[in-house]
């Protein structure tokens, strides 16, 4: 039978780290709750120069800009990954490293060059581990981007872009879909795709369904002019695109580690219950046991 | 039916939402006043001083560092980077900002653009700076 005493010991641990996880889940629900509000807050920014590509569009403008140019023959690619700075937080990091695995395989099989970069200290270790070479790590980056920083990086791949020293940028990061799901998704950002005006109208469509901003057929006076703002109007949307990668990323992180540690809190429940079990067992079973020997040394006296 | 409405957001969140009487904003190549009724407009912004007159005829100023203005509808929508409170930005702070921009590296195209684009942040600070 087993020790009582290693039982209880082993109980009391598994209480204690009962304690850490469940006060690590609510840690992140916070942090869940903040990031969220972020993503919420930044949505506007994200609808409103939709709104002015919409509006450029609808104007019977073309819409080039060298970052728009589709380059068949891409030689040499750029992928970033975002990760977490910090685990425990389920399959968070492993589904993004997949993925990014997945592609990296992708774009060296059809011989092209690949440059890999990685933001978190996760990523980092396990494309360490692996041996995989990398060419830029980013570690500033908490559950709360900062645009500033992300424009940054963005600003340096669209020079590295237009320069032609990379024809493709691919981001491997967790989308947010909703609260009860995330996928990690490889998109490609650059060449950047600005939506069709087909898929312009049809959001239109469905903004004016849900009350949305109307008089998106005014006719617009553009200043200076159309092509100016058009310059300028890609690399913001390049730009806020790569920072709601980012945001993404920060609130999946979050509700991935909720649930990790909510998991781990009920699964640390369970083996208290079942530990409790065991050692009550084994308690009693001694007991019994003393009981008998006493019985039988007295028995033995009298006989 | 009377308001002229200015939103003021940057990539992080909006910051400003307010009703006003009129709005001058810094655009590319000069200032514009837009005032209630303004036909629909886009426009590309400069680094500048945005001033927005509320009904009792006090004007609140910020400081707008580039990106975009749309009017609409009696809506103003400023898309802008950074956006600071005009009073924030000091002599010292824009001074300051000028030498971190001369200091930059220089010597290939694309650090001269990002020079350029700093000083021209700084120039405009310095301008507007009490």
């Amino acid at each position: 039978m087993a020790n009582a005493r290693a039982l209880d010991k082993r109980r009391k641990s598994i209480r204690n780290i009962r304690k850490i996880t469940r006060t690590m889940e609510l840690i992140a629900t916070a942090r869940f709750k903040k990031a969220m509000d972020r993503a919420a807050a930044a949505q506007d920014y994200t609808d409103r120069i939709t709104q002015i590509v919409r509006d450029l569009a609808g104007a019977g403008l073309e819409v080039s800009h060298p970052l728009l140019a589709d380059r068949p023959d891409a030689t040499s690619a750029t992928m970033l990954m975002l990760t977490s700075n910090r685990g425990l937080c389920g399959g968070y990091n492993g589904a993004v490293i997949r993925a990014a695995m997945l592609r990296r395989t992708e774009i060296t099989g059809a011989g092209s060059n690949l440059s890999f970069e990685i933001s978190g200290k996760r990523g980092i270790s396990a494309m360490k581990f692996r041996q995989v070479a990398i060419d830029q790590m980013y570690t500033e980056f908490e559950d709360s981007p900062k645009f500033e920083q992300v424009a940054a990086i963005a600003d340096r791949l669209m020079e590295e872009f237009i320069s032609g020293k990379i024809d493709r940028l691919d981001v491997v990061y967790t989308r947010f879909v909703s609260i009860s799901k995330q996928l990690a998704v490889t998109e490609t950002l650059l060449p950047f795709k600005q939506p069709t005006a087909a898929e312009l109208s049809a959001q239109a469509g469905s903004d004016k369904a849900g009350g949305g901003k109307s008089g998106a057929k005014a006719d617009y006076e553009f200043l200076p002019s159309a092509a100016s703002i058009l310059e300028e109007v890609v690399p913001a949307s390049f730009r806020v695109k790569l920072f709601k990668c980012f945001l993404d990323a920060a609130v999946s992180e979050q509700i991935a580690r909720m649930v990790a540690m909510k998991s781990a809190t009920e699964n640390a429940g369970d083996i208290i219950k079942q530990l409790s079990r065991t050692y009550n067992r084994a308690r009693q079973s001694r007991i019994t046991q003393e009981i008998m020997e006493i019985i039988g040394g007295v028995e033995a006296l009298e006989s | 039916m009377s308001d002229l409405r200015c939103v003021i957001v940057t990539p992080e969140r909006t910051e400003v939402d307010v009703t006003a009487t009129s709005v001058t904003v810094p655009l590319f190549d000069g200032e514009m006043g837009i005032l209630k009724n303004h036909s629909p407009l886009v426009g590309r912004l400069g680094y500048g001083v945005l001033r927005i007159k509320d009904a009792a005829g006090v004007a609140t100023r910020y400081f707008v560092e580039g990106g975009f203005v749309q009017v609409a509808d009696n809506v103003i929508s400023v898309l802008t980077d950074r956006v600071a409170m005009h009073e924030t930005i000091t002599k010292s702070l824009a001074d300051e900002a000028m030498s971190t921009a001369l200091a930059m590296p220089n010597t290939s195209p694309d650090q001269t653009a990002i020079r350029d684009k700093a000083a021209a942040r700084a120039r405009a600070m310095q301008r507007v700076a009490k």
